[in-house]
């Protein structure tokens, strides 16, 4: 009886507190975000065109940005109120590449990493693209950093885009940064 | 004896309900790809079954940099990865046998999708070599006891058929057991007395790159 007693007493006091150890080393991993990252590359799917070689320009432009879900919530004019600048992504704030000097909105921008931020409105967005970058979202925006802010209208679109969805697509001088979500819709033209 | 009984009864129901509230944890992660296989919808671009993740050492550096007060800043990052995850979804991911996901000897882009960059922001030391300031690719072979990882200068690429000539270097470091298993592929970046730790895991298997550099 005694021996039983003394497994019970090894088995409570070794053996389930470092299972409850070994759970919470876990907790040090870290857990897939609910807002996925991803990447957008004009040309459009860049490193699969690369890696089928059929690339015929080169690499212009790349944007990592999270991916945010709408989850049932109402969000552009709601959780993101009108006029109040958004980072046009989720947690860190977007990052757009160009790797070569390009124009947005009449003004010409050097090749280099920039963060992009969006101010929507009814009818139009504020796009602005500014030089800070590796900064978590638009909490410490420093307007004196634009580089340049382009007014676009918005279109609406007919079905929903659960997720925000930026990505590039091509146009007769350039390239169109288009961002949809919800039931709403912009491009940025770059002319290259 | 009788109380005695009693208290390990006690203890041990605790520690029943401690490690009962963990498996949410998991399901939580099952929640979420099911909404990932719903968002697939998406007329323009979709969700990607292994979504993309960044990290940084200092780690959480733009988070740090947010909550300092306005006007003070921080000196710039060292090391910053973005690399995509895939998930193990019951596969067997690390084997001799070909049917395993990466298996022994076969190259491996350290994530999913476009192969995983890294860029060091100044020039640091991993096994005697300096690399940097620059942005590289990651590619490992793995094997049973050990996996080598190889630093190339091809960047923007997708992770399949790396090419060799731009090769920077390799070395091999040693293939650990990691327990419990992991579901989602995992690399961690830890400050140590050296400078830097590259933690990498997934499944069974885990591995740590020493990144060398001044604090």
């Amino acid at each position: 009886m005694k021996k039983i007693f003394v497994k019970i007493l090894f088995v409570t006091l070794v053996g389930l507190p470092s299972f409850a150890l070994a759970q919470d080393s876990l907790k040090n991993i870290p857990a897939l975000d609910k807002t996925g990252m991803d990447a957008s590359y004009y040309p459009v799917d860049f490193p699969k065109l690369k890696m089928r070689d059929k690339v015929t320009t080169p690499l212009t432009a790349k944007l990592i940005y999270s991916r945010p879900v709408l989850n049932g919530r109402a969000m552009i004019g709601e959780l993101l109120p009108y006029g109040q600048i958004w980072r046009m992504g989720a947690n860190e704030a977007s990052e757009l590449e160009f790797y070569k000097d390009v124009t947005v909105g009449g003004k010409k921008i050097k090749k280099g990493e920039y963060s992009i931020y969006a101010i929507p409105e009814v009818d139009s967005w504020t796009i602005i693209i500014n030089t800070e970058n590796d900064i978590w979202g638009a909490y410490k925006y420093d307007e004196g950093k634009d580089v340049v802010r382009v007014k676009v209208p918005t279109t609406a679109i007919a079905n929903t885009v659960e997720a925000l969805t930026v990505y590039f697509e091509e146009a007769k001088d350039g390239c169109f940064l288009v961002a949809a979500w919800d039931k709403v819709m912009v491009k940025l033209p770059i002319q290259l | 004896m009788k109380y005695l009984f009693y208290i390990l009864f006690f203890f041990g129901m605790v520690t029943v309900i401690v490690s009962c509230q963990e498996p949410v944890k998991t399901s939580n992660t099952t929640n979420s790809l099911d909404t990932l296989f719903r968002l697939n919808k998406n007329p323009y671009v979709v969700m990607d079954q292994s979504p993309m993740d960044m990290i940084y050492l200092p780690a959480d550096y733009p988070l740090k940099r947010m909550q300092l007060p306005i006007a003070q800043d921080i000196a710039a990052p060292v090391v910053r990865i973005i690399y995509s995850r895939p998930h193990k979804k019951g596969r067997k991911i690390f084997g001799a046998d070909s049917t395993s996901l990466c298996a022994y000897g076969k190259e491996w882009r350290l994530g999913a999708n476009e192969a995983t960059e890294i860029t060091f922001f100044r020039t640091v030391s991993i096994n005697g070599k300096n690399i940097g300031p620059g942005t590289f690719t990651m590619f490992c072979i793995p094997n049973a006891d050990s996996w080598e990882i190889i630093f190339n200068a091809d960047t923007n690429i997708w992770g399949l058929n790396r090419n060799p000539t731009k090769d920077i270097f390799s070395l091999m470091i040693p293939a650990k057991v990691q327990e419990p298993s992991i579901e989602d592929f995992t690399m961690v970046l830890q400050e140590t007395k050296e400078g830097g730790n590259l933690l990498m895991a997934w499944d069974n298997v885990k591995v740590d790159l020493p990144i060398v550099y001044m604090r």
